[in-house]
Parts: C-alpha cells; structure tokens; sequence
C-alpha cells in the first residue's frame, strides 16, 4: 500500500503501530513504550493508546466520533504562542481583528465577529434578525439549530410572548427529540420537514411563511434557517440551485435568510467552490473553525455591517465577549489560511469506509457508485460490499465528511454495533495483529454515524474497515450457532 | 530610586526608557528602533510606545482603564503551548478538568465550571439559581450585574429584579434587603424571592471590599428565608488578600461564586464559576445553551491554572501602587482632586475632581494626550489612560502590567497635568 507521507513502524515485540506521519508515528511509540512527553503536543491521528474493554494498552484508537475532536498541531500551538493580543471586548485584539476581516473576505460578507461556539454564533443571529417580540423562524424540523441547540432561541419567559396560540404548536414541536427552541431569546420557531438531502421543500417552505401577518393571530416571519453541510442528515450539501430558490422566495416575503455553515468548508471543498459562491444566496452565515478545520475553539458569524454590529451587543449579552482571544483566533487564522484544502481527504476517507478499495487503484469516479463494483477486484471491502450484507448504505449520500449507515433489519441495533467497534475483543489481537478501538456514535432514525477529520488518516481508515469485517464476521459466527 | 528587579536604560538620543523589567526594556528599546519581533511575546508594562496626541513616538503608555488588558507573559504563554486537550464538551479536555478542580478545592465548593467570561458566569448562576418563572433576585444598585450585562438576566433568563441601594463601602442595608424579599409570596400578586447577589470587591465604589462580617449577616437573612446567595467576585482574590484569608474563609458564606481569571490574575480569557455539585451540573446545560462550550479550551485553562497556582500573591503590589498614587493625590497643591484614601483598599482607585475645576472627561483627556512642552518639563510624554466614572469620578485601575515606576510617571503626569490647569485658570 502506497501511503503518502506515512511512516510504518513496526514494534515486533509490541505489535505493529501505524501511524499518519513521522511526528505521530514517534509519539506513538512513545506512549506504547510508557514515555508520553510529546503525546498531546502533537497532531496524532486518533486518541492515545488507551485500554481497550479486551485489556491491552496496544488497541489502537480510531475517533470517528465527531470532527470537534480535532486537535491543534505543532505550528498551530506556535501560533498561537506567537500571537500578538490585546482587550477585544475593547476592539484591541489586532489579531481577533485579522481574523474577523479575513473571514469576512473569504465569505464575501462585510464584517465578522468571533465567537466561542456554533451555538453562540447561532444564537446571536437569531437574535438579531428576530429582535422584536411576536417574530418568528423557520428551521428544518432536524436542523442542528431546531435538535441541539437546548431550544436557545425560545427558552425565555412566555410572560412577555402574548403567543397564547403557540402553545399548541409548542407540544406539536416538542415530539422532536430536545426541547422547543424559546430558552433565551423568546423567539418562536415554526419548522418544515428536512428531506434526506437536507434540503426541504419549497411550496412548505412558502406554506410555513405568515402571509396573515399583521392580522394579531400571527407572529411576524423574519427568518428562514438553512444548514450546510446537514448534519444529522449525514454531511448533505446543499445544491446550489436550491440556495438559490430559498434566497429568492425571502427575498419576496422580505424574509432573512442565515445558513448554520457549521461545516461550511466541506461543502465548499466537496462543491469545488469558493465560500463567496455559496454565501452569496444567504444574508448571514455562521463558520466553525473547530470542527474540521481544527482550531481548538470558536465560530465566525459573518454578515451585513449593521447586522454585525448589533451581534457584538448580543455576544457580550450572552457572555462572549473574550479579552485576549487573539490566543484562540491566532488558530482560527491558521485554519483559515492552511486547512481548508485538506478537507477532500476526509470526504475521500469517508467514501472508502462506505465503498471500500478497489484495485486498480486509478479507478474513475464513475465506478465508484457502480452497483456492480463489487465485481471489480475489490482490495480492501468495506460497509456496502460487506457479505453476507449487514449494513444499508447510500454511498451517492456520502458526499463530505459524515457517513450515515444503518444496520439490516433484524441484525444489531446503532448501540450495539457500536458499542462492538469500540471494545477490543479477544481474539482480535490474534486475527488482526493487534486490538483496534473504532469510536462511532448511533444516530438518528436508527442509524450510526462516523465522521472523519485530520486526526484519521488513511491507514486509520482501512484499520476501521478491517475491525468492521471482523465484528460482521464474529457476530455472523455467533447468529450461526 | 531603588527598584527591586528594574532595569534603567536610557538612550540619550531618543530619550529614557524606563521600563519594569530587563525583558520589556529590551522590547521597549526594539520598539522605539524599529524593531519589534517580541514587542507583543512579553509582559510589557503597559502597552508599547504609541504616539500620543503631541505627536511623539518615544511616549510611554501607562494603561489604568481596567485590568482586564493584562497580556499573558512568556511562563504563560508556555503553559498554554503545551497544555494537554481533548474536547471539553465530550468532559475530554483534561487541563479544564484540572483547573476546574483547582478552583473548587480553592474556593471550598464542590465543583466549578470554566466559562469564557465574567457576565456568562453570573449569568448561569441566575438562570440555575431562578429556574422557575416568577422567580426574583436582589442586586445591589450599582452592581456590575445590574449596570453592565446588558441586562441581560431580564432579556435572556426572564428573571425579575429588584435593588437595594449601594452603600460607599460597596454593603448595603440589612434592613433594606430583609424589606426587599417578598414575604407575601405565594399570594399571586408576588414573584417568589430566590437569589440575593453580592459583589467582591466591588468595582463601581471603588474596589471595595466586602467585610466578612457584612457577608455572615447576609447569608443569615438568606437562610432565614431560604434563598440562595451569590457573590460575583469578579475580583474576589483582590478582597482575599487585601484582607488576608484565603478564598473560602470569604466564600464559606456564600452558596456559589463567580470569579475571574482574566483581570487581575492574568489569563487571557475566561471566569470559574464554583458551587455545589448540583448546580454546576445545571450550570454546564445553561452554559451550553449561551453557547459557551468550548472545545480544546485546555489551551485557555492551562493559563487558568497558572494564574492560580503563580499570580495571585502579587495582587498586593497593585493594591501598594493604587495606593501610592491616591496619596500623592491628595498631596496636590493647590487641591485638585477629592479622594477619601482609606477607601483604597485594593487595585481600584476612585477619585473626584473639585468643584468648579475639571470635569473628570477633560482630566483623562488631559493625562492621555502629550503636550508640545511634556517632555521638555519630565524628559519625556507619558499617556496615562484612566475612565471618567460613575457619579463625577474617575476610576484608574493597577494591574500586572502597571509597575511601580509606571506609577511614579503616572503621578508625575497627574502634578503636570494638574500645575498646566492652574496656569491656565490663572490667566
């Protein structure tokens, strides 16, 4: 296997490490070998060795958790130590100010603001673009917004919200998993339905809009929340065509439009777009640095000047307002400037963990959607080749960095499949050469979801696909008998 | 002038540089020739060389706006560097975990949270505190929660307030409160009385600090009708060691407590909140929801925890270099200012202007700029930044970055200021 910039390390006596890159490779071992100096000074692909159910300290761990894991690295920690600071909250930080005013040139919006959480970012648009009582937004019934987000933007006293029609839609809104969104900002939320694409349907979006707004039935519509790429839909990006739609049908109904752009890059990445070509149909939009562009903290929410300078009032209301953060956005730049190329490596690990290899390895795009690819001399099989079938898998769905698989009818539930991919059996050691722990979290609608970030390299991938074949043939082993 | 670890360094051609340490005086002198690849690495006293409005590059910068413009010097930035991580959200990050830790054991509560600022931190103690609609709180009038959060505990935790009137000392009334808790709830007419919050020091009076037996007679009212205390003590280890007892002799009368890591003490960003383990369980949910969870924030709480472990027995040379300068305030002749000194108890000096004089906007006006003839009269320009503040004053705030030789330029500046006035009026 040709692996481009890796390091294989073989330890006879320890069982082999594989790691993503010399530096990796070298703290690897060093923790196996109980010297740990430079273990979290270094970008090393998944968590340290740790002790895996099965009780040996030599399980490799592969994070397919979520790409919020992502750690800093050495020349991002350097820049980071090197950064000049100042008060932000008094507009001194030179290089939060760096950081705000290249974000807002990358997006082609007028003016940024760096706030500690996608959480924060979202709420503080809500907030704004909803500033008066009796205002109402649109969100996808599964958006991140809507599902994770602890109902931010309506968790406040319904004493000053004379909404006494909502409560009705209240419980109808509550059979979603977390609570309504009206927590802090008083805002009510109506939602449509989100479809697998992540996209909704227009003729409900249009449906959902308050056309008997003044009448004192109805909150007033002020924004329509879109997300990009959809998260609990698996990592969907959103056409082109349809931002455009949306943006068109606001426009009429002098409606705001936001985009949760969470993971933004990625659908710029899988798009092979510049941001600006994405963000030109939004009004406002809000980036993580995070996630998989792998700053340690933060988000840049990114609009119109005046939209911006009332969401620095709404940051400091909600405590965001950070003095010396040029520390942290000295790693946003880094990201910004450095990591958002990379990201195609995630979405091409995802899709082999979907799709498995196949020899040659030169093989065009088009087979690699091919039903009869498993005719193909298959290298390496993974979810969608697995035999007898365990998995359902929509490999065209997989287009970033989030996969999204359920397990056949009657076969292991989300829990138990992954709780199987995270301990370390044992006889593993002896079929696979040493123990692999595959961190995976079950998901919505009965399914399983990995994602993939710069701490899961190439060969992690192909590990995580080895420990999946070995838990399909074990528990086939087990049905057997 | 016997300056224990200062380095004087002149150059005769640009003028002194006088500076607080042999680092920031070699930043200084790279500043002023042009080169500048540390300038922003070190703890410089103050902020570098800027032009003030004289037009003069050599003038040096003496920053009393406030302490939170305290930059992370090289130990600091080192501990961040290297910090351990993981993702805080996920419980992962083992550095947030540590400081959260420290803080508790040092503060005598259960458990503690770290949150990226002061006002999220006392906001999360009065959305777990009043969690029911209809609850009510009890702020001092002329707390930092009631004027500076935007009010934000009406307009995002929907919480009712009410005031009690601040004392100069920063107290207030006993009888006052006792009268302000709604002893007619639950008839429907009354929200229920829950939190009672208290300020330490207390910033807007001045730095004041709380006495503790003012704290003890608080909490006995607050247990009497069981409701819950809650100190911001933003600068609360201000109070500790102006009053010399650790932190949980001061805070053994309160139920949680809120203090800063990024003012005084150094850090670059973030607040503890600490409390009994059940609230900070609740705690964590709101700050999630005001968006405060943050991911890798090992990075900012290895600062956190060298701020603790390193920076807080130096909070004593502030409080020596506040005071220094609000003597020599009163030894102004003829009298232009109006401070009652043994009101100056820890890094924040409050002081008035006399009547019929300046008002306190053109004083800061006056000691920030640079006049044409300054550095003929004291061999060089010195901006020193202070804010007009509440009720006809002015706050000037001492901090790491401010050395006692800052605090001589600055007292020189504040006699030049003060002769060029009467001068003038002279005239």
């Amino acid at each position: 296997m040709a692996l481009k910039n890796t390091f294989l390390f073989k330890i006879l006596k320890y069982g082999s490490v594989v790691c993503g890159s010399p530096r990796s490779g070298r703290a690897a071992t060093a923790a196996i070998l109980g010297r740990s100096p430079f273990r979290y000074y270094y970008n090393n692909a998944g968590k340290p060795s740790s002790r895996g159910a099965g009780g040996t300290s030599h399980a490799r761990v592969v994070d397919l958790r979520s790409d919020t894991v992502t750690k800093p690295g050495p020349a991002m920690r350097q820049a980071m130590a090197e950064a000049e600071v100042g008060d932000d909250v008094m507009g001194e930080d030179p290089t939060v100010n760096d950081l705000q005013q290249i974000a807002a040139d990358l997006f082609g919006m007028e003016a940024a603001i760096f706030v500690p959480s996608g959480t924060m970012s979202n709420l503080i648009a809500v907030m704004v673009h909803c500033r008066e009582r009796g205002d109402e937004m649109i969100v996808g019934d599964l958006s991140h917004l809507h599902i994770y987000e602890q109902g931010g933007s309506a968790q406040v006293s319904e004493l000053h919200i004379p909404q006494k029609k909502k409560k009705k839609k209240s419980l109808i809104l509550v059979k979603c998993v977390f609570i309504v969104m009206m927590q802090l900002a008083g805002v009510h939320s109506t939602t449509v339905t989100t479809l697998p694409d992540g996209t909704f349907d227009l003729k409900q979006l249009e449906a959902k809009i308050r056309h008997g707004y003044p009448d004192p039935h109805y909150p007033r519509s002020r924004l329509i929340c879109v997300e990009n790429t959809h998260n609990i839909q698996g990592g969907r990006v959103l056409p082109l065509p349809f931002l455009q739609e949306v943006r068109a049908l606001a426009d009429q109904y002098g409606v705001s439009l936001h985009m949760d752009g969470a993971r933004l890059m990625n659908a710029a990445v899988a798009q092979e777009v510049p941001p600006s070509a994405i963000l030109q149909h939004t009004h406002t939009v809000s980036v993580c640095l995070s996630k998989g562009l792998g700053s340690p903290v933060g988000t840049v929410l990114a609009g119109p000047r005046d939209f911006i300078s009332k969401a620095l009032r709404c940051r400091k209301a909600l405590g965001g307002g950070m003095r010396q953060a040029g520390i942290l956005a000295a790693a946003g730049k880094f990201s910004l400037e450095n990591m958002i190329g990379r990201l195609v490596e995630d979405h091409r690990n995802a899709k082999t963990f979907a799709l498995g290899e196949h020899r040659p390895p030169n093989v065009p795009n088009g087979c690699r959607s091919c039903p009869s690819s498993y005719l193909c001399s298959i290298s390496l099989p993974a979810l969608l080749d697995c035999k007898p079938p365990l998995f359902v898998v929509d490999v065209s769905a997989v287009e970033t960095n989030i996969l999204r698989f359920a397990l056949q009818d009657s076969t292991m539930t989300p829990q138990e499949f992954c709780t199987r991919m995270s301990e370390v059996g044992e006889d593993e050691e002896a079929a696979l050469g040493q123990g692999v722990q595959v961190l995976m979290y079950p998901h919505f609608g009965n399914s399983v979801r990995a994602v993939w970030h710069l701490g899961i390299s190439a060969e992690d991938t192909r590990l995580a696909i080895q420990k999946m074949r070995f838990v399909a043939s074990r528990y086939f082993t087990e049905i057997i008998k």
